[in-house]
């Protein structure tokens, strides 16, 4: 992401680029404002998050942001951050194409991904969600929007609201864009408990949201034996690649999911263990997991309150 | 990914305007102290409270890593002898500043380390404070300060429906110590509560939630009175507490719960299972019915 102080000199360059070559537009390569996406498979693009917490340094530009491009519109698998780096990515599916943004979906309710939907307002989407994110994000709306204004500065987040879907998933429901139908999947509570599977047919791709962490410690917002369920099925799964909701573009399964399950599980067993014991909550959060310290980023930001919410689900197994 | 809680300072509607209505006429006292001046004129009128005096100890995780489930333990050292009147425990800058106030009946012990931990909803940066009432009518306190706080994402739930299946389910468990002649056992208490605040907005009616929290829950040992807890939805959701008492003939415990529906719960005594921290297994848990 470039500085504000750039972005709209670089806009101005940019508005220059498009009435001087209008008909090239949708070939001129991503410029500074536009959000940084490869093409993963054909029509499937995806935008890389750092692995960092929200910063101004960052703009909130954490997790992993998608797009698939059908013959008859455009549908969005998660936002960012922000407003800003909403319209960004916004800019960036103009930059390969013309056609309606049609769908605007929600993998879950985090910050990270749901808070650029502003930008596409304009656009007049449907938004989509799995059935319990309207009323997730209803209650979390103010100290999310509180948050992360906190987090990333009142700059960098100005613009961004909290869209509700207007379109919950209860049963698995297809998506046309024309040439590629896209199959959307609630789960049951496992990383939230709104999470929700995306699949091209077209590519085969699995969209995971943050079901899939890689490399960024995985957090538990939900249920950690509910999550483990979930990864069981999803390594039973057959794709040509999977896109996690933080980690790198794509990835293959079942490896896709190894590290995330050996760390879940990790702290499940220790937690067991420590609750027959008799341990309590404050002792377990000193020791249980701790072997997986060194395989993940972020891990003394969010290990810790991993315990803990296990803790409090599987002591009354 | 969620965002960090390190640096949320804001308080949600509802608290802010406790708080406005507690901070007005405390413009005169100290800053540090906050709302205290007025939180212990109501709970201790003008008595002389000592702080720091060894008399009893807070601790709280030094980072703060859930805001809605912050373990506390309160710890008597051994060298506080004789009978415990009360203990109370305060968060000043939530919503309601008073967690618990626990009322000791003769089954809490004469000595030995005698402790109470529970875990609780932190609104915002604030300092914890427990206050122990001796036999002798003297307060004594320790004070904590919780440095990170979840605004009201606190307070939500990660996953309602299953907080609210199951409600009243309540395991009471005890730990024989090393020594069964120890003097002093512990015990512990869960009961499956949401312990709703009733700040919660649910947008499908576009109504608050109303409130409803366990408010009073009565621990005997043998019949004979450990202590009588009062209750607020500072408490976690799924309450649970730590607690030690007296060794008794049997040490079965008998816990009885009223939310503020005035539901009932109650869990039944349990025998004893041999060992340290043995007894935490499948067949020293109760579990029981709603009695409604």
């Amino acid at each position: 992401m470039c500085s504000p102080t750039l972005i709209s000199r670089k806009n101005f360059l940019r508005a220059g680029l498009v009435l001087a070559a209008t008909p090239l537009l949708r070939y001129a390569p991503a410029l500074a404002a536009t959000a940084d996406t490869s093409e993963v498979a054909p029509g499937v693009f995806v935008h890389q998050g750092r692995y960092e917490v929200q910063s101004p340094q960052n703009g909130g530009d954490i997790a992993n942001a998608s797009f698939v491009v059908g013959s008859e519109g455009v549908a969005v698998i998660d936002t960012s951050g922000s407003a800003k780096l909403g319209a960004e990515l916004r800019d960036a599916i103009r930059a390969v194409t013309n056609k309606p943004i049609k769908y605007v979906i929600n993998t879950h309710m985090h910050p990270d991904h749901v808070f650029g939907n502003a930008a596409f307002k304009q656009d007049d989407p449907t938004f989509v969600g799995h059935y319990k994110l309207a009323s997730a994000l209803g209650t979390r709306k103010d100290s999310y929007l509180a948050a992360n204004e906190q987090m990333i500065g009142k700059d960098a987040f100005a613009g961004s609201e909290i869209i509700l879907p207007n379109l919950g998933i209860k049963e698995p429901t297809k998506l046309d864009l024309g040439d590629r139908e896209l199959l959307l999947e609630p789960q049951v509570t496992a990383h939230t408990n709104n999470d929700l599977i995306v699949t091209d047919s077209k590519t085969n791709t699995l969209f995971l949201g943050d079901l899939l962490f890689s490399v960024h410690v995985p957090t538990i917002d939900g249920s950690i034996k509910g999550w483990l369920a979930v990864l069981d099925q999803i390594g039973k799964r057959k794709t040509a690649r999977v896109v996690p909701g933080h980690g790198p573009k794509t990835m293959e399964l079942p490896e896709a999911i190894e590290p995330e399950q050996r760390y879940l599980a990790t702290i499940a067993d220790d937690v067991r263990r420590q609750i027959a014991e008799g341990k309590s909550l404050a002792e377990a959060t000193k020791t249980a997991g701790f072997s997986e310290k060194d395989a993940w980023k972020l891990f003394d930001q969010y290990h810790v309150r991993n315990v803990t919410a296990a803790f409090a689900e599987l002591e009354w197994e | 990914m969620h965002q960090s809680l390190t640096n949320v300072t804001r308080a949600c509607g509802a608290a802010a305007i406790a708080l406005s209505i507690l901070v007005l006429p405390a413009t005169s006292a100290n800053a540090d102290e906050g709302l205290w001046p007025i939180l212990k004129e109501q709970a201790f009128g003008d008595r002389v409270i000592r702080e720091n005096d060894g008399m009893v100890v807070l601790e709280a995780p030094q980072k703060i890593d859930d805001a809605a489930l912050v373990p506390l333990t309160v710890r008597i050292p051994p060298h506080v002898k004789g009978q415990l009147k009360s203990l109370s425990l305060f968060i000043d800058n939530n919503p309601d500043p008073k967690v618990a106030t626990l009322h000791y009946g003769p089954a809490a012990g004469q000595g030995g380390e005698r402790n109470f931990s529970t875990r609780v909803r932190v609104d915002n940066f604030s300092k914890a404070r427990a206050v122990l009432e001796l036999e002798d009518g003297s307060l004594h306190m320790a004070t904590k300060f919780l440095s990170a706080a979840g605004g009201c994402a606190a307070m939500q739930a990660k996953d309602p429906e299953a907080d609210a299946t199951g409600i009243g389910k309540t395991i009471v468990r005890t730990f024989s110590p090393a020594l069964s002649t120890n003097p002093i056992w512990s015990g512990q208490v869960m009961i499956k509560h949401p312990n709703d605040n009733g700040m919660q907005l649910d947008i499908n009616t576009a109504k608050f939630i109303p409130a409803r929290y366990v408010k009073e829950m009565t621990v005997k040992r043998d019949g004979e009175l450990v202590f009588k807890m009062d209750a607020t939805f500072s408490i976690s959701t799924n309450p649970n507490i730590r607690f030690t008492f007296a060794n008794g003939e049997k040490n079965a415990l008998d816990v009885s719960i009223v939310d503020t529906d005035g539901t009932k719960f109650e869990g039944p005594g349990e025998k004893n299972t041999k060992g340290f921290y043995s007894a935490a297994s499948e067949s020293s848990s109760a579990e029981t019915s709603l009695l409604e």
